[in-house]
């Protein structure tokens, strides 16, 4: 559905994206993921026609970027990161101005646009002005322009930006529902978002992917460093000692001490899990324990990992 | 050719659903009627041997509200869509920016032709009123409305050109106010040093609004105003679209 072949977009005096190439299938859902400035919006912009690269190519829903312009707009529903609207102008108009425009024709226009409201859940505002809406209501106006002739591929622009945790879940909900029919390019620096939504993430980060793969593959390369904190009643120095003796053990630290128990936290090498030899050390010693739990490597470690190595590749 | 009408159609409601549009017809409408009113009144007082259309579109009055109605209309066309960002909705939408620049075009001269037809009607009413003949000739009112549509297509493309140039519509009503007077002043160049250089002061009186204004009222329908006017609109509207694409040239 987008295939991007070493794109590369730069402004007068800064590379915003540099040599990036990826690939979007038929029906995935994929998170574009990165921190502000990471170059997600231009990426989205030069896919949807509206800037040009400096070079690189691209195709979207099989047709070229810049040789085939009206043909990839015509097969690509795009909501922009700011939701630009005509503020004047009431919901069921702009949206019945937008099918026309997009090129629907006699029943199409009403019948479409009826069932994008409905969608969207816009039924009941559809007479009031834009300009009055609350911002859970323009992102949905935007989300139905984005839907109105039946895209092959929806670009999303940070989509749950300036909601509310109610609106958020309700506008991801409307994703996860419509990425049973769409293909849907979703770019947001908002990390739960995409583990629960997308099936794959890109990390961008500074112009350059970073990563490209499952949430939970991400994850799982991420264990590399795992931690396990233990509480447990024993002289603090010596067990910290033990700990920092057992195989795989990269480091333990004290971390808090509550009268005469004490929280250590165990740093671990790659792929081991200490929990077991914490346990039989803990038995043969006869210290008592209260917790030994397993810090689960989060998409948001995965993340943090990812983009804040100052420019380590 | 669609989106032209749907983007043609939408600018027009748009006006007509503003109070600017109001407003200005009205003032229009207001000071014009005025203005022939008082030189019906000075041709009672005294004969002339000019007609009533050629004292009314002599450099002066007219011109002075004239000049305020093409920043007026022009001004939100792009300035609008920029500040809003919906440049990036409607040039995501499969449509032309050749499509955008002649549907908002036309949008407005449409509605300059609309709010001007009202001064036309004056004349013709003015005439049906008092059965005079005299006033003026049909001859001079055709070359007249022709000249007011040729002035204003050119004067709406200057507009429509500064409007996106900014996302500011205060900014882009006063460019095109700047832009459309110093295109009419160009016009009074030749009469300064007039005798120095001929040649100069021909070649300037081709850009004179008030000769070409001066000409047709008199009925005298020369076809080089025609092209000229045609011409240069058609240039700043091929600027205007180079404006609009800037955003996708390779730096
Ligand atoms: N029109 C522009 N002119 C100059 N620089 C820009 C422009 N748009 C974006 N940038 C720069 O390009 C980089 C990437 O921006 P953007 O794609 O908007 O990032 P993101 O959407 O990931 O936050 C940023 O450093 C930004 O400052
Ligand atoms: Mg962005």
């Amino acid at each position: 559905m987008i295939e991007v072949n070493k794109l590369t977009k730069r402004y007068p005096g800064r590379t915003a994206i540099d040599q990036i190439s990826f690939e979007v299938g038929k029906g995935e859902i994929v998170g574009f993921l990165g921190p502000n400035g990471a170059g997600k919006s231009t990426t989205l912009r030069i896919l949807t026609c509206y800037l040009s690269a400096t070079s690189g190519s691209a195709k979207v829903a099989g047709h070229d970027i810049f040789r085939e312009s009206i043909e990839v707009r015509r097969r690509v529903g795009y909501m922009p990161e700011s939701v630009p609207l005509y503020t004047d102008m009431r919901v069921s108009e702009y949206i019945l101005f937008r099918a026309r425009l997009k090129g629907l024709r006699g029943q199409d226009v009403k019948r479409n646009s009826e069932e994008v409201m409905d969608v969207c859940g816009l039924k009941e505002v559809g007479r009031s002005m834009i300009g009055t809406l609350s911002k859970g209501f323009r992102q949905r106006v935007g989300l139905a322009d984005a839907l109105i002739n039946k895209p092959d591929l929806l670009i999303l622009d940070e989509p749950t930006s300036g909601l509310d945790p109610n609106q958020i879940r309700q506008v991801r909900d409307l994703i996860t529902q419509l990425g049973e029919k769409h293909t849907i390019l979703i770019s947001t620096h908002i990390l739960p978002e995409v583990e629960m939504t997308c099936g794959r993430v890109i990390i961008i980060d500074g112009g350059h992917i970073k990563a490209s793969d499952t949430p939970q593959n991400l994850v799982r390369r991420l264990r590399a460093s795992g931690n396990v904190r233990v509480e447990l009643q024993a002289p603090p120095d010596k067990a910290r000692d033990a700990l920092k003796r057992l195989p795989g053990v990269k480091d333990a630290v004290l971390l808090e001490t509550r009268q005469d128990w004490y929280t250590l936290e165990v740093t671990t090498e790659s792929n081991t899990d200490v929990r077991e030899d914490i346990h039989a050390l803990v038995l043969r010693r006869k210290w008592p324990l209260r917790e030994l739990y397993r810090k689960a490597a989060s998409l948001e470690d995965a993340f943090v990992n990812l983009t804040q190595t100052p420019t380590a590749d | 050719m669609r989106p032209f009408f749907i983007l043609f159609l939408k600018e027009l409601r748009a006006f007509f659903l503003s109070p600017l549009a109001y407003v200005v017809m009205a003032l229009f409408m207001f000071m014009n009627g005025w203005f022939l009113a008082r030189f019906v009144e000075a041709l009672r007082v005294q004969a002339s041997q000019h007609s009533l259309l050629y004292l009314m579109f002599e450099p002066g009055w007219f011109w002075m509200g004239y000049f305020f109605l093409f920043p007026l209309l022009t001004m939100r066309l792009f300035a609008e869509e920029r500040k809003l960002g919906t440049l990036e909705t409607l040039f995501t939408a499969p449509v032309r920016t050749s499509q955008v620049v002649l549907g908002k075009y036309f949008a407005t001269l449409t509605l300059y032709l609309i709010v001007l037809a009202p001064v036309i009607l004056y004349f013709l009413l003015f005439q049906a009123i008092t059965g005079e003949t005299a006033a003026f000739t049909p001859g001079s009112l055709l070359g007249t409305t022709l000249a007011l549509v040729l002035i204003g297509m050119f004067n709406t493309a200057i507009g429509c050109f500064a409007s996106s140039l900014t996302s500011n519509q205060l900014i882009a009503a006063m460019l095109a106010f700047v832009g459309v007077l110093i295109h009419y002043f160009l016009g009074f160049l030749q009469y300064f040093g007039a005798g120095t250089s001929s040649l100069l002061a021909e070649k300037l009186s081709y850009f004179s609004t008030v000769e070409h204004m001066r000409a047709y009222s008199d009925g005298l329908i020369d076809s080089r105003p025609i092209v000229y006017y045609v011409s240069f609109s058609a240039v700043i509207l091929v600027l205007t679209h180079h404006v609009l694409e800037h955003r996708k040239w390779k730096v």
